[in-house]
Parts: C-alpha cells; sequence; structure tokens
C-alpha cells in the first residue's frame, strides 16, 4: 500500500486520537470531561493497539519519517496513558499495614536485628555508663545543652508541660513530624552509601538518646522523663530502628548481591525498602501525635502513662510478629 | 557511538524511543522547582503567621509536605512531571518506558537525600556524569529514567505536484529519504531546496529549481498519487 492511501484511510483515527490525549491532559476539567464524547475510554485500549499495529505497518512499509515520526509520538503518549499507575484504594491500604508491612519486616529479619542491636545496644550501654561514671556526659554534651535538657524535665517546673519549655500542642505535633520522620527518611536513605551511613545514624541515636536518659536520671529528674517518653517511646525508636534496618539491606545489596546483578538488586533493595519506609512513616507520625498530644499532659497519673507505653510495648511487636501469618493470600 | 537514545521494546510490539536527560536541564528544573516550594512556603508563613505558635506547627507540616511529598505527588499524579519538570519539558518515567509507580517515586526522592551528599548534589552529580542514561543514584535504585518529552510532531505534506517516475529503482530508504526532504521542504530556503538538490545529478537529469521539481514530483509518486 502506498503512504497516500494508508494515511487517507487512518486519518480521521488519527486526529481522533490525539484530540482525545489532549483532551486527557487539559488544565480545566471541562476540557477533561469532553475527552468521552470524542472517544470512550472503553474503546481506547483497542484504539492503542490498532495505532500501534499501524506504527510497526509504517515502519515496515519504509513510509516518510515524518509519519512514522507522528504515530510514534501518538503512541508513545498513548502507553503513558494506559499503563498509568492506579490510586491506591483503602483495601490494599488497609491490606498494607494488616500483613504485608509486618511480613515484610520478618523477611528482612537480619537487617532488622542488626539496627536493633546498633541501636539499643549504645543506648543501654550509655545509660549504664553513665551510672557508674556520671561525669562523662560531659563528653557527649555542652554545658548549654544539658540546661535545655535540665530544663525541660525540671520536676519544679513540669507543673503544667512536660518535655518542652513552651510551644502549644500543634506546634510540638508540626515540629515532631517534620523533625523526627524526616530523620527516620534520611536513616534509610544513608544506608545506602554501603551501610555505613544507616550504621553512624542509628549508633549516634542510641549514644545521643541513651545519654540524656541516662544523665536526667542520674541527676534525680528521672520521674518526669520517664513518663514523658513512655508513650511516644515505643513507636518512635522502633520506627527508627525499622528504617535502619530498611537502609542497611540497601546497603547489603550494595556489597552483597549474591546471585543477581548489582543493579538488579538494587532495584529489588529500593522497592523493598520504599515499602518498609512507608510503614516507618506512618509509626512516627503516630508518634508525633502521642508525643504532642499525649505524652506532655503533665497532670496524668505516671502510672497511666507507663501502662499505655508499655502496652505500645507490647502491642507493636505482636503486630510485627503476628500480622499477616496465616492467611489465605500469604504470599512468599 | 555515544548517543542518549534508549529503545525499548513494548509488549505492543513498537519500539518506545527515551532520550535521557543530563545533568543540566535536571538541575534547572530542579532549581525552578526549589524556587516554587520557597515562593509557597514564604506565602504560607504569611498567612499561617497571623495564627501564633500554632500556625508555627502547620506551617513546619507544610515545609515537610513541601520537601518530601511535593516531588512523589506531582510525579505520580501529574504524568512524571514536577512543576520545574514540566517547564523544561522533562518526565520521570520507569526504565521499560511506563509511567513512574508509587514506589519508584517514593525512592527516588527519598535517595535525594544521598545525591545531595557530600555538597550540592555531588554524588549525583558524579553518578549521572558516569552513567550512560544520566541517572543519579536515586533513580540507579528506584529503575526510573528522566526523559525529554517529545514535542508533538508537526507533520508537513509533500507539495502537490504531478506524479513523475524515477529513473532507477530506488531503495526503500532512499525513496523515504526523498519524500522527507520533500516534506521538510516548506522549511528550507529555495537556494539551499536547489543545493541538495544538485546532490542527486543522476536522478534529477536536471540544474536548480527543476531539479527541485523533479524531486518533488518523485516523491509524489512514492507517497502513491497519481
Amino acid at each position: 500500500m502506498k503512504q497516500d492511501v494508508f494515511q487517507a484511510r487512518h486519518a480521521a483515527e488519527w486526529d481522533t486520537f490525539e484530540r482525545w490525549l489532549a483532551a486527557r491532559e487539559a488544565l480545566r476539567r471541562k476540557d477533561r470531561a469532553a475527552a468521552d464524547t470524542i472517544m470512550k475510554a472503553g474503546d481506547f485500549p483497542l484504539a492503542l493497539r490498532r495505532l500501534c499495529q499501524q506504527l510497526a505497518l509504517a515502519e515496515r512499509r519504509d513510509y516518510s519519517a515524518q509519519l512514522v515520526r507522528r504515530l510514534r509520538d501518538l503512541a508513545q503518549r498513548g502507553h503513558q496513558v494506559l499503563y498509568k499507575p492506579g490510586a491506591p484504594r483503602l483495601r490494599r491500604v488497609v491490606d498494607f499495614f494488616a500483613a504485608t508491612f509486618p511480613r515484610l519486616v520478618r523477611a528482612q529479619w537480619r537487617a532488622m536485628a542488626a539496627s536493633a542491636a546498633l541501636f539499643f545496644l549504645p543506648l543501654v550501654g550509655v545509660i549504664v555508663l553513665l551510672h557508674f561514671r556520671p561525669e562523662l556526659i560531659h563528653s557527649l554534651f555542652g554545658p548549654e545543652q544539658l540546661a535545655q535538657f535540665e530544663n525541660m524535665y525540671d520536676p519544679s517546673k513540669t507543673a503544667e508541660r512536660l518535655g518542652r519549655t513552651d510551644g502549644t500542642d500543634l506546634q510540638m505535633f508540626g515540629y515532631y513530624v517534620f523533625n523526627n520522620v524526616g530523620i527516620g527518611f534520611r536513616t534509610f536513605a544513608s544506608g545506602l552509601i554501603a551501610g555505613i551511613g544507616a550504621v553512624f545514624v542509628l549508633v549516634m541515636n542510641g549514644v545521643i538518646i541513651g545519654g540524656v536518659a541516662g544523665h536526667l536520671t542520674e541527676i534525680g529528674y528521672g520521674e518526669p522523663f520517664w513518663h514523658f517518653v513512655a508513650g511516644h517511646s515505643a513507636p518512635e525508636l522502633l520506627a527508627i530502628v525499622i528504617s535502619g534496618g530498611a537502609g542497611l539491606q540497601i546497603g547489603m545489596a550494595l556489597i552483597a548481591p549474591g546471585r543477581r546483578t548489582r543493579g538488579r538488586a538494587l532495584v529489588e533493595s529500593g522497592v523493598i525498602g520504599a515499602k518498609l519506609v512507608l510503614g516507618v512513616f506512618a509509626l512516627l507520625v503516630f508518634a508525633a501525635f502521642v508525643e504532642a498530644y499525649w505524652s506532655s499532659i503533665a497532670w496524668m497519673p505516671g502510672w497511666i502513662k507507663v501502662t499505655v507505653g508499655l502496652s505500645l510495648w507490647l502491642a507493636i511487636p505482636l503486630w510485627l510478629w503476628r500480622g499477616g501469618r496465616g492467611r489465605a493470600d500469604a504470599e512468599s | 557511538m555515544i548517543d542518549t537514545l534508549t529503545v525499548v521494546e513494548t509488549p505492543e510490539g513498537i519500539a518506545l524511543q527515551l532520550r535521557s536527560a543530563g545533568a543540566m536541564p535536571r538541575a534547572c528544573a530542579w532549581a525552578l522547582d526549589f524556587l516554587i516550594r520557597a515562593g509557597a512556603m514564604m506565602a504560607v508563613g504569611v498567612a499561617l503567621g497571623a495564627l501564633g505558635a500554632g500556625g508555627v506547627g502547620l506551617y513546619l507540616i507544610a515545609l515537610f509536605g513541601v520537601s518530601w511529598l511535593y516531588p512523589v505527588l506531582f510525579e505520580v499524579l501529574r504524568d512524571g512531571q514536577t512543576l520545574g519538570k514540566k517547564a523544561l519539558r522533562l518526565r520521570v518515567v520507569n526504565a521499560n518506558g511506563t509511567p513512574v509507580t508509587w514506589l519508584a517515586s517514593i525512592v527516588r526522592n527519598l535517595l535525594r537525600t544521598v545525591d545531595m551528599l557530600p555538597v550540592c548534589y555531588g554524588f549525583g552529580l558524579v553518578a549521572s556524569l558516569a552513567d550512560a542514561h544520566g541517572r543519579r543514584l536515586g533513580d540507579l535504585v528506584a529503575g526510573t529514567l528522566v526523559v525529554y518529552v517529545d514535542q508533538p510532531a508537526r507533520a508537513g505534506t509533500v507539495p502537490d505536484v504531478p506524479a513523475e517516475h524515477a529513473p532507477l529503482a530506488l531503495p526503500s530508504a532512499e525513496r523515504a529519504a526523498i519524500v522527507e526532504f520533500a516534506e521538510r521542504s516548506a522549511q528550507l530556503t529555495p537556494e539551499r531546496q536547489e543545493e541538495l538538490a544538485q546532490l542527486l545529478p543522476a536522478l534529477t537529469r536536471a540544474q536548480g529549481a527543476l531539479a527541485v521539481h523533479r524531486l518533488h514530483g518523485m516523491a509524489a509518486a512514492f507517497l502513491g498519487r497519481a
């Protein structure tokens, strides 16, 4: 078939296709709605298949470059529409938190265990160390920082608000989201540098948190401090451990890809990491909410806070341990 | 040959052609995004400043959204384009040419943190200079590419002249070249057209405007016009 005949036969089809694409990409809602009058969305896959076939024919028959370019352009734009990812469905979000995320944490248990060790060993170690050598705190923090921590948990000043010197609940919530979630994200990302970044962040945070906790306990400010952190400690610390683990597994993919190419291993660990970070994000926002609106309540008796904190320390590991077990859709 | 073109076979049996973008246009897109975000945060700051301490909290949440969520939401929901990328006609796609997915976009934007190290996107710049497709580290791990959005091609038409048979049998690639010359002649000056037509004396057996005219006629014949 000569090109002119081919073009004349299909030109109307191509024009419709082009107008439909343009209408879909339009900015105004009204113009986008008009796409349906040009071509029904259900007819689009067939139209794209036909177009792809016509493109293949045009290339095979050495039709002019202009025609091939136009068809290729239409096909590429159609391809973008056909393979557009769908919106996340509620069902999938629920499934993710009920099953996918706990399963993924368990599947990556080696990275998680390493991350927990890297975080909790320095934390507990520094607390124990400060019990015997309290003066060592001065090699961790400067006098101004110490004064600030002490001011936040001074038993004589915590009649109204715990764990902060000023600021409303909402202000602190915003601060915790911006700061803590950002730290969680960076902990994961820094794992790409052969895991070194994640190791550094985990150990450093362990030492700092352990230092603050140990010091405040030693100088007798322990009660307001532990009552303040009890509630949000479980989601916050476990989230940091998980994001560290997500970072370590990406670092391991770079160091020891196993029987995959390094690029392939990185892409696979990237998907795992992104899913883990989604869970970390939820945990940290929850922790920020607890920290801002619950932990700071000063009039609440300490035993209630400790009970709630301990139940979270039970509930979250239980969720990670049992979540998604024994379900019909259990995947590898 | 150094070429930024990636050809991807699709299940539909066609070859997608992706032209990956280098560090420079991407840096410009990022700078533009940065200005837009900074401007938006300034406006938000002024509006929330009236709310006092609670406003600070909301401002920080907005700052979190603008720094972490903005690129992911725009890339997935706006056809792989943040506002800066749209202005520079760039688009993020998966390595197989399909639109970028949620997880891939999350990975590439989280790992931006590493690309920014040690200063000014140092790692990202080195990676994109070393990689054949100009990918930064985040793109390598996410399996994504930043490509140019091609301008919709505007097809020219072959001048409407009587068809004329070529004195020689030509292979199809050469026929296509002559048709393309005719299609594009509207974009060329008459002098340039004549100059090009002169390269084919065996075919046109003429000089100047007549040679051009004959080539147009042959193109019309190749297209199947009577």
